[in-house]
């Protein structure tokens, strides 16, 4: 197992904000982690990339426990990102944002390397964010700018990628270019990949396994190809759900129930 | 070369060209001997302490922009140097004397005064869980306001010698007789200055933001707690011997970044430099104005400052998205 959560909790501030998270996620797995607002979806990936403490339970990363790893051997291993809103303002260019991700790979003395140079270039490509590599962050629109927070992510060369809410501000278009993005990153780049999502449809589709969280509490753990349930999804999100087939791979899809 | 190394290399020279020829402004047509002394005893030394004091406090306002990610956050406009004066006032209240492996204890007592308030603006600003640029400024302002009033109360109570010793120094002033003053200054801003060019990357990676910094490695909190306790040290060295020299940790550093980039490897030698010709620029200004008397240089710097906070809270108000 990559990744295991043990009965995790997280408290701030004698608020509990997630109680008895148990699960795994194995090297290659797509998890997509769905829920209602304030589920503490947000907290999770929080506590995965180490910046929360659990106030119980343990996270257990390649069998030693997570925050027995010190913070560039960490990045080694997990990459983030963050939401679309964190990361407006970035007055760096996409190429230099990009390069600072090589951090973990450095110390203050240290020169710049071409294996850096080389995995820099791989993460702009596989992005498709080469062309404006002189830009300023802060000039790019949401697609792009979410774009190049991946290819930053990338640049860390870790074997499991986090996002939070990748696709949340994006349009139509800018939404299937960053999902095709994952895809191509989970099955030919072998990349694990965590990834919360109110998205259910393209969860169910596109991502191996869901977690479903509920008031800070796990709900639901599975496949994904089981996941589209109509009791399920009205006790998560106290909404009526009508089913219809995709058209073209006959899976499942849920529509909210406006009626 | 880059456009960086054309930017720095021309701050540098321009800086260095400053450095050299400002002692000589204001000297035509006295005797040569008279010309000499004034020359090595006071223009010199007050040159070099205005240059050591300036990549200070320039340092300091651009480590505080860019750990806290707004151009208004310096150790002014967030108390420290108001702590750091608090302190200093305390000393001479008090009637303090000693000194501890060289450092007196003025410098001592600002140094707490500006730890004090870094500890209280950050401890209040995060006493809430999320919290906000504006959370942060509004708290330096409060701690700000609190520290001011305390100095006013100990001024108050001291006697008219001391009170005046206060009021005068509390306008920020760099003049100085003989070269013992630069003694006291230089390890400090030497020491902050190394500190903070060893961690360019990571004051870039602070800069675009706390998760993202530490999701790429850095170890966030100790970072910031070296940052803090370099920069308290450095700006309550500075503030003990010149008082609090208002608003070049703002203007520098901000300028710098319109010339420069954001990137930190090359903004700090640029602030560094930059600070430094700008206070020279500054304290000949004071001295020339109303010659033959001078002001003191906190006034101009502070006169300057003023305008440009008001130009800056302008640009960056934003319609929200």
């Amino acid at each position: 197992m990559l990744i295991e959560s043990k009965q995790l909790a997280c408290k701030i501030e004698q608020v509990t904000l997630l109680t008895d998270i148990t699960f795994s996620v194995a090297q290659g797995d797509y998890l997509s982690i769905v829920g209602p607002n304030g589920s503490g979806k947000s907290t999770l990936i929080r506590c995965l990339m180490g910046m929360l403490q659990p106030s119980a339970g343990e996270l257990i990363l390649n069998g030693k426990a997570l925050h027995s790893y010190p913070r560039r051997a960490l990045a080694r291993q997990i990459s983030y990102v963050p939401q679309a809103v964190q990361t407006q303002s970035l007055a760096f260019t996409v190429l230099e944002f990009v390069r600072m991700a090589r951090y973990a790979y450095h110390h203050p003395f240290s020169e710049w390397q071409p294996s850096d140079e080389a995995a820099v270039q791989q993460a702009l490509a596989t992005t498709h964010t080469t062309e404006f590599i002189c830009r300023q962050c802060n000039t790019l629109s949401g697609g792009e700018l979410q774009r190049v927070m991946i290819a930053s992510a990338l640049a860390q060369q870790s074997p499991l990628i986090l996002l939070d809410e990748p696709t949340t501000f994006l349009d139509p278009h800018h939404q299937v270019a960053v999902h095709q993005l994952l895809q191509t990153l989970n099955q030919q780049h072998g990349m694990t990949i965590i990834e919360v999502t109110h998205d259910i449809n393209h969860a169910s589709q596109h991502s191996q396994h869901i977690l479903a969280l509920h008031q800070g509490k796990m709900m639901w753990h599975g496949e994904a190809s089981e996941f589209m349930e109509t009791q399920r999804l009205q006790d998560l999100y106290q909404q009526n759900f009508i089913f219809v087939r995709h058209p073209q791979t006959g899976r499942l899809l849920a529509l909210a129930d406006e009626s | 070369m880059s456009r960086q190394h054309w930017c720095l290399l021309l701050i540098s020279l321009g800086s260095l060209l400053i450095l050299v020829f400002s002692p000589f402004v204001g000297l035509q047509g006295v005797d040569q001997e008279i010309r000499q002394t004034i020359l090595h005893d006071i223009r010199i030394p007050r040159t070099l302490f205005a240059f050591i004091a300036g990549c200070g406090l320039a340092l300091c306002g651009m480590v505080f922009q860019a750990m806290f990610h707004n151009p208004l956050a310096t150790p002014f406009t967030l108390g420290v140097a108001s702590g750091a004066s608090l302190g200093a006032a305390l000393s001479v209240f008090l009637g303090i004397s000693f000194s501890f492996l060289g450092i007196t204890g003025a410098s001592l007592f600002a140094f707490a005064g500006a730890l004090l308030a870094i500890s209280l603006v950050y401890g209040i600003s995060h006493l809430r869980y999320g919290f906000s640029g504006e959370t942060l400024l509004l708290t330096g302002v409060a701690v700000s306001f609190f520290f001011s009033s305390v100095i006013l109360l100990i001024q108050y109570l001291s006697n008219v010698a001391d009170a005046f010793q206060i009021i005068r120094w509390l306008m920020g002033s760099l003049t100085i007789v003989g070269y013992y003053e630069i003694w006291q200054l230089l390890p400090f801003v030497l020491i902050t200055a190394a500190v903070i060019l060893l961690l360019g990357r990571e004051l870039n990676l602070l800069s675009a933001g706390d998760d993202i910094a530490l999701s790429r490695g850095v170890p966030v909190k100790a970072v910031r707690y070296l940052l803090f306790f370099t920069t308290s040290m450095c700006v309550g060295a500075i503030v003990a011997l010149c008082g609090p020299i208002g608003f070049v940790g703002m203007m520098v550093p901000h300028i710098c970044r319109l010339l420069i980039g954001h990137d930190h490897r090359w903004l700090i030698p640029a602030s560094l430099m930059f600070g430094g010709g700008f206070l020279i620029l500054c304290d000949t200004l004071a001295r020339l104005v109303i010659a033959p008397t001078e002001l003191p240089v906190g006034v101009i710097t502070t006169m300057l400052g003023g305008p440009f906070f008001i130009w800056l809270l302008l640009r960056h108000r934003r319609p929200h998205t």
